[in-house]
């Protein structure tokens, strides 16, 4: 039920699709059409002393995160693992994802976003690009997809990179959160979203390995590299642009904050792999669960939580970013995220519980 | 085979998913009078203050049911007739059965406070869809509510008014809040919490008389400290009793006490009749009745239930006693026996650094019987091992960081805990571990 008073009522209706919501994802929408295919951001970057469209769209961005995230921090202030991993997500945004590449850019070196790698960033192993580079920003980028990311993702999860680092991740836990249980929880947006982050991912290590061919051979075979460059641009506009900011950002208040990265991600769909062999997991208390479905109503991927809770299920899903949400918001705090390699040699043995000789009534 | 199962609560639903894991071929219906699909009542608060729809409280998608074949239907049961295999619903349909489960849960208690029957409105419970709907259709007319009874139902409905504003009384009987299952420092610490909140709450309080306006809604209550309490809503949660009222009117009642009287393999004494949840009553060793209205046990005597139907042999026991809640923003765990101790047994109580945080261990004959821990997560498994193994508290006590469940970087502090606990062994004159 609503709380009463017009601002209550503005405030249900911007979160549950109401008509303002309709109007802000339709103002959020033409604002990344603009931004992408129009040079009208240009004057009012240069008029406040910008050097680009981008940098001001980068400025806003971090303000975005930063004043959702202080908002946030106060709203979890009793969650330990939301203000450091929300502190995280801004100092982040600020520094490696704004003011350093700026900072490069001043000492004229290449403007490089180190918490941005392959394959979300199809740049950084895009070989005619990286090897125009200095040698550490080549190393940070092979070394960095190659290793760090399946490395990590196999000791904490995914969500070391998509609830810690990644500006999109970032956006969504910050700016987004009044719109993070829009997300379908039905089994069908899950087959869904199987075949077309796969696709994305499969399209994007094609990419990469056409990228690398003509690079090598592109000279004496002129068509391959014709298509190649064609693809690239077609990628180019389809993911990067279309899926990740228009789709991905303009319906946040429709479809909720991740769309891209539960549908689209090709970096979440490498994390995801990753992440199902690894050591990160959701540990279910026993017999906890009241299937009150919080959890999974504050998912924002969209897993039912509560299918696993209910059943006493530890889990692990590809698509789980570890936000932490389904943790904080269930109220008989049933949920734990975990990176142990087994359990403690205590839980795994299974006891009989003798009878009790009294069970007190509920209430 | 057609089994038949009366209410789609948590049992009900659990047993019917239950027989169809284990018989492809039988015909399942299940009938409610509150709804179509089952629901989670015990996210009825969360509907209320909004952070859920009502969609969102079901546990199931509702395809389910077609996948596993459960038929459904709306109406509330209205006749039993057990020699025939008969049940007749209240819009005149009749039903045949071969098995029948009875998992008709609770409705709330009333009291017959003097003029509570000239109120026609505003004297709501909180336990059923139906509830709900009242509760939401009153409150934007509703200024001050009073709520009597300091259960766990209670403190949510406080909650959901307050989250919309309304001023609340609260009237609590006991001396501290909620003695069946807290001790007076816990029950001292939920009791700040709640008046933090701005809630008005009055313990040892009992209402004496309710007034209602010409207009039939409830305009006030009395206590028995003379107090006139100003409200638009009255919240009755003075407890939950099995739903078993309509049984005693039908053709063949079973047996009825507390509750529907079944014996360990949830039969009742009629034939191809059972019961399971909220509404059953067992007996316990020493022939005192036992019913458990908690959503663990509802579950696991649905499941349960349901071997029996199929034919396996059931002996069912209730196991340990565990529990959890949250009032406000303090969550608690319980497991085994916190209140109503014997002389013999033993408490350490000790309050963990942070604003809410405490914990508490019983033992008796150098052995752990109960936990009740408040503010911080526990993992109860680990309680009911230990109460099992019989360890002590000595050997207990320096091993809680196991069971601790709390968010990463966010574990509560137990070193203080330690500290105390060798105050406390020193003071009892036992060893210190
Ligand atoms: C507000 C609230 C909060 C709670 N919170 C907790 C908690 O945090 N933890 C906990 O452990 N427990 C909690 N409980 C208790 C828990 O919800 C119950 O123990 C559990 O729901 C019982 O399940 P059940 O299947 O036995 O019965 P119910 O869920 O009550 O289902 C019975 C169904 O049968 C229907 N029915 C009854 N008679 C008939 C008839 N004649 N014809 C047709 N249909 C009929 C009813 O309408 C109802 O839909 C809470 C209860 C409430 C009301
Ligand atoms: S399952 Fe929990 S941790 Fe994972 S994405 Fe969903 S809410 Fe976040
Ligand atoms: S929020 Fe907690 S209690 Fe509620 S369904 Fe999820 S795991 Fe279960």
């Amino acid at each position: 039920m609503i709380k009463a008073g017009t601002a209550h009522w503005l405030l249900h209706d911007v979160k549950n699709r109401g008509l303002t919501a309709w109007l802000l994802s339709v103002l959020l929408t033409a604002f990344y059409l603009v931004l992408y295919f129009t040079e009208w951001f240009t004057p009012p970057a240069r008029a406040i002393g910008l050097d680009s469209k981008w940098t001001l769209y980068g400025l806003l961005y971090t303000l975005a995160v930063t004043a959702g995230g202080l908002w946030v921090i106060r709203k979890y202030r009793h969650n330990r693992y939301q203000i450091v991993r929300t502190s995280v997500v801004i100092f982040v945004q600020a520094t490696f994802a704004f003011s350093i590449p700026h900072l490069l850019k001043f000492l004229h070196q290449p403007e490089y976003y180190f918490s941005y790698l392959w394959p979300l960033k199809m740049d950084y192993l895009t070989p005619s690009y990286i090897f125009s580079l200095p040698l550490p920003f080549i190393l940070y980028s092979f070394l960095g997809s190659a290793l760090m990311v399946p490395l990590f993702a196999a000791f904490f999860g995914k969500r070391w990179y998509c609830s810690w680092i990644c500006g999109c991740g970032g956006l969504a836990n910050t700016f987004g959160e009044p719109w993070r249980h829009l997300s379908d929880k039905s089994s069908t947006s899950w087959k869904i979203e199987k075949i077309t982050i796969h696709t994305v991912l499969g399209t994007s290590l094609l990419l990469t390995a056409l990228l690398f061919i003509s690079w090598g051979a592109g000279k004496s075979h002129p068509e391959l590299a014709r298509f190649t460059t064609g693809f690239q641009s077609f990628y180019g506009l389809i993911v990067s642009s279309m899926l990740a900011g228009v789709v991905g950002v303009g319906l946040y208040p429709l479809g909720g904050t991740r769309l891209w990265c539960r549908f689209f991600c090709p970096m979440a769909a490498l994390l995801g792999l990753v992440q199902k062999f690894g050591r990160y997991r959701i540990t279910v208390k026993e017999n906890m669960c009241i299937s009150c479905g919080m959890c999974s109503k504050y998912c924002e991927m969209g897993i039912d939580v509560r299918s696993y809770a209910q059943a006493g299920k530890s889990f692990t899903r590809a698509s789980c970013v570890g936000c932490g949400l389904c943790a904080e918001v269930c109220p008989r705090g049933v949920l734990r995220l975990e990176n142990k390699s087994h359990r403690d040699p205590q839980e795994s043995i299974l006891i009989q519980i003798q009878p009790a000789p009294s069970a007190r009534p509920l209430i | 085979m057609h089994y038949v199962i009366i209410g789609n609560g948590v049992s009900g639903i659990t047993a019917a998913l239950t027989l169809r894991q284990r018989d492809a071929r039988a015909r399942i219906t299940v009938i409610s009078g509150e709804g179509d699909y089952f629901i989670s009542r015990t996210a009825l608060m969360y509907a209320y203050m909004d952070r859920m729809n009502l969609r969102d409280l079901e546990p199931f998608e509702r395809k389910t049911y077609d996948k596993q074949r459960i038929d459904r239907v709306r109406a509330w049961v209205r006749d039993l007739d057990a020699s025939r295999h008969l049940l007749r619903l209240a819009d005149g349909r009749e039903l045949t059965y071969d098995k029948l489960l009875l998992a008709t849960g609770s409705v709330p208690n009333r009291f017959d406070w003097p003029g509570l029957s000239d109120v026609k409105e505003g004297a709501v419970h909180f336990v059923s869809l139906q509830h709900l709907a009242e509760c939401e259709r009153l409150t934007p007319s509703t200024k001050q509510a009073v709520v009597v009874g300091g259960g766990l139902i209670g403190v949510e409905l406080v909650e959901c008014l307050v989250h919309h504003g309304v001023e609340v009384d609260f009237l609590v009987r006991e001396s501290w809040y909620w003695p069946m299952a807290l001790a007076r420092e816990e029950g001292d610490i939920i009791a700040g919490h709640i008046r933090a909140h701005g809630v008005r709450l009055h313990l040892e309080h009992e209402v004496t008389a309710v007034t209602a306006a010409p207009s039939g809604r409830v305009a006030g209550v009395r206590t028995n400290h003379g107090l006139d309490l100003p409200c638009q809503m009255l919240g009755i949660c003075i407890g939950v009793r099995p739903a078993t009222d309509w049984l005693k009117e039908v053709a063949t009642p079973p047996a009825i006490g507390r509750g529907i009287r079944v014996n360990p393999s949830f039969q009742t004494p009629l034939p191809d009749v059972y019961a399971a949840g909220d509404c059953a009553e067992f007996t316990r060793p020493d022939g005192s009745p036992q019913v458990e209205q908690i959503w663990y046990a509802a579950k696991r005597q649905g499941e349960q239930a349901a071997r029996a139907m199929l034919g396996d042999a059931v002996e069912y026991r209730p196991p340990l006693f565990y529990n959890s809640a949250k009032f406000f923003e303090i969550e608690y765990t319980t497991v085994g026996d916190v209140t109503r101790l014997p002389d013999d047994a033993r408490s350490f109580f000790h309050r963990l650094p942070g604003p809410h945080a405490s914990i508490r261990l019983i033992e008796r004959n150098g052995a752990v019987i109960g936990f009740n821990m408040l503010g911080s997560r526990w993992d109860h498994t680990f309680f009911e091992r230990w109460i099992a193994e019989r360890r002590s508290m000595a050997d207990v006590v320096p091993q809680l960081h196991l069971a601790q469940f709390d968010v990463e970087f966010g574990r509560a502090h137990l070193e203080s805990a330690r500290v105390a606990f060798a105050e406390y062994q020193r003071r009892n004159g036992l060893q210190a571990a």
